[in-house]
């Protein structure tokens, strides 16, 4: 990166962090300006995310080059998927506040994305690793990290609510977050769309890796991470149609799968 | 100078007996504020009557007006029953007084919203009997701006305080939207009842088991939902969504066997437990079931009275703003009292000049007298510049309250009060004068 793309990155980072902070404090007290503000303030982080984007994408002319560009790509999708719900959605699912507490789980989320994508930055991808399947298996998978991504902030806030129901602690936080149908609405919707997607980055990724070294061993420590993921979120559907699993189950569920994907995205960056 | 009052009983200072005493009903409001303002000389006047509060608003000349409003009021009861629960206020403590009426600060529940309609509907009736004038206008719709501000800036109105629309709101919390739930009313307590028509009154499906066939077709028929035997229990638990128990039983209805039999059917879709019946209904380890949320009475309770303190506590946020908006109140009455003495100034300095120009008229040469509308506006101007320091340091003593001040003014121009306000009433008058045709002066301390 250069001077400016690293002043920019900070930038970013600094916003989504306040942002967050915004999100928190507002979930904490739930005076409306928090919220509100926290929602501005991240509009204005994602504009800067779209720009750095664009610059970043002029420089490396390849899309998706590399897992650094897949989360710095993710971690915008998260970031506008939770703000086209709050401006868009907001009048139809619930109250546009109650969906704006949902920032609080959201956005560390894509300012942990965004931080991973600065790190280690600038390792060379080798131009044999690169082919056409590459930057579709990353794209498909970006947009699956991103829809469990939010899936997680949501299941946090269902795990949450519950326990202050069960616990009867109707304060103010009770009252602040949406209600336990929505929440769990919601999260099931979100890993209906990142599973397909998921499904599609593991087959593209065999199928690269097969064509990249077909001699080489098929699965390693981090394909056996995914395939876990995998295995974790279909689980989570198939229990949720067959056994009736809802709510706090699926909640855990998805919470879980989404620490694997973590996982998984960690060991990718790890290697670089 | 007229000044407000007020004049009330409420449930804090008085027994319910003498509220009704009191009372004035709706239908006959209007008649009794006419007869009332003609019998007191109240230039205005406004009657708040609920089942928790008789309050008399009114705007009189002198102190004979709150007087006779007075007696009036204690002449709707026995001899000597009024007077020592009867308060009375003026000026800015009437205002704070309705402020707090209005915002539900005074009420019994605070922040229930009720008041504020019967303020509106006090204030729709003084308006159509003729009685309401430019201050209690300003005092009320000022109240009414506060009132909601109040609910709006404060949590003086949030967390309900009922227990059955504790429950309801509990039910909204767990599915948002209850419209096409299905909700078991199982007995026939009373709040579990009115807790039923809470939730069906937003759409959820009722159905009303009891012990006796007749009683739920009964109680069906009255909450509006549709009757079930409680032999029934176990097929309808495993496809409702909220159930509401409040059975006399001696033993428990809902066991946890009875539940794990349901759970299976149900597939784990959330229940909504509600447990208003002593002793209780619902075997409390049914709550311990994943995706069963049991609540009863003494938690609905515990709920209410949480919520009842965080209003509490809110309520001194709310004082605040009455605060603020009965100083921005009362500054608008202090304006409002030396308006008459600028006009009257204003309309006086103007005469006099006019008169001078007037008579020299036939002496000026020229088109002077052919062009009477430039020497109009001529006059205007000159009132304008000439006074406007002085109507300048009026406003500012009216706002500091430098009452001295205010008394002497008039005296500068050789004027004294009553010849300035008379001065204001004609200058309020439409001119039916030529353009230019000079009025007399007011009439000077001198008797010039």
């Amino acid at each position: 990166m250069n001077g400016f793309a690293t002043a920019l990155f900070a930038l970013i980072a600094v916003l989504y962090s306040l942002s967050g902070a915004l999100y928190l404090a507002f979930l904490a007290r739930g005076t409306e300006s928090l919220g509100k503000n926290a929602t501005y303030v991240l509009t204005g982080a994602a504009v800067a995310h779209v720009v750095f984007l664009v610059l970043d994408f002029a420089r490396e002319a390849v899309v998706f080059g590399d897992i650094h560009q897949a989360l710095a790509v993710g971690s915008l999708l998260v970031a506008v998927a939770y703000l086209g719900t709050v401006w868009l959605g907001g009048s139809r699912i619930s109250a546009t506040s109650k969906l704006q507490v949902l920032g609080a789980f959201v956005t560390p989320i894509t300012l942990l994305f965004f931080l991973g994508a600065g790190f280690r930055r600038g390792v060379e991808v080798s131009d044999e690793v690169r082919s056409v399947m590459l930057p579709v298996h990353i794209g498909v998978n970006v947009l699956g990290i991103a829809a469990f991504a939010l899936a997680f902030g949501v299941s946090i806030a269902y795990v949450v609510q519950e326990r202050q129901l069960r616990q009867k602690k109707l304060g103010g936080l009770f009252q602040r977050l949406p209600s336990l149908d929505t929440l769990d609405k919601l999260g099931f919707r979100m890993v209906i769309v990142g599973f397909p997607l998921l499904t599609l980055g593991v087959v593209t990724g065999t199928l690269w890796a097969v064509r990249l070294d077909p001699d080489a061993p098929p699965i390693g420590p981090t394909q056996t991470m995914g395939l876990v993921e995998w295995a974790l979120f279909a689980a989570v559907l198939l229990l949720r149609a067959v056994a009736g699993w809802r709510g706090r189950r699926a909640a855990l569920g998805t919470m879980l799968g989404f620490l694997v994907a973590c996982a998984v995205l960690f060991g990718y960056v790890l290697r670089g | 100078m007229s000044d407000v009052f007020l004049l009330g009983i409420s449930h804090k200072s008085s027994p319910v007996a003498l509220r009704e005493k009191l009372a004035v009903p709706a239908g006959e409001m209007e008649a009794h504020l006419k007869q009332l303002s003609e019998h007191a000389g109240l230039e205005e006047a406004l009657l708040v009557s609920t089942c928790n509060r008789v309050e008399l608003y009114g705007v009189a000349p002198d102190a004979h007006g709150a007087a006779k409003a007075r007696a009036w009021l204690e002449s709707r009861a026995e001899p000597g029953e009024v007077a020592t629960h009867l308060y009375a206020q003026r000026g800015s403590e009437a205002v704070r007084h309705a402020f707090r009426v209005a915002s539900s600060l005074d009420s019994m529940v605070v922040g229930e919203p009720q008041i504020l309609g019967q303020v509106k509907e006090a204030y729709a009736r003084a308006s159509s009997a003729g009685v309401l004038g430019s201050v209690l206008d300003r005092c009320f719709t000022k109240a009414f701006a506060v009132a909601k501000k109040v609910r709006t800036e404060t949590g003086i109105a949030s967390g309900t305080v009922s227990v059955s629309s504790i429950a309801c709101d509990l039910a909204g919390k767990i599915f948002e939207e209850l419209r096409g739930k299905r909700v078991l009313l199982v007995g026939a307590g009373k709040m579990g009842e009115s807790a039923a028509k809470h939730l069906a009154k937003q759409g959820a499906k009722l159905f009303v088991l009891n012990r006796s066939r007749d009683r739920a077709v009964e109680l069906a028929a009255a909450c509006g939902g549709e009757p079930r035997s409680l032999n029934e229990l176990v097929s309808e638990l495993a496809m409702a969504d909220i159930a509401i128990c409040s059975t006399s039983s001696e033993r428990f209805v809902i066991t946890t066997d009875l539940m794990k039999e349901v759970a299976r059917a149900r597939k784990y879709r959330t229940l909504f437990l509600i447990d208003i019946a002593v002793p209780r209904d619902v075997d409390p380890r049914v709550g311990e079931m994943e995706n069963v949320f049991l609540y009863d009475v003494d938690d609905l309770k515990k709920v209410a009275d949480e919520n009842l303190a965080a209003r509490r506590k809110e309520a001194d946020l709310a004082e605040k703003i009455v605060e603020r908006e009965v100083a921005e109140f009362e500054a608008w009455r202090r304006q409002q009292n030396v308006k008459p003495l600028i006009v009257g100034l204003r309309a006086h300095v103007r005469a006099v000049m006019a008169a001078e120009i007037e008579r020299s008229l036939p002496r000026l040469g020229g088109d002077a007298a052919a062009n009477k509308e430039t020497l109009d506006r001529a006059i205007d101007a000159a009132t304008n510049k000439l006074l406007h320091p002085v109507i300048a340091e009026i406003k500012k003593a009216a706002d500091d309250g430098r009452a001295q001040l205010l008394d002497e003014a008039p005296r500068l121009f050789g004027l004294d009060l009553s010849s300035v306000r008379e001065a204001a009433k004609d200058a309020a008058q439409p001119r039916t004068s030529a353009p230019g045709e000079a009025r007399a002066p007011a009439k000077t301390s001198s008797g010039r």
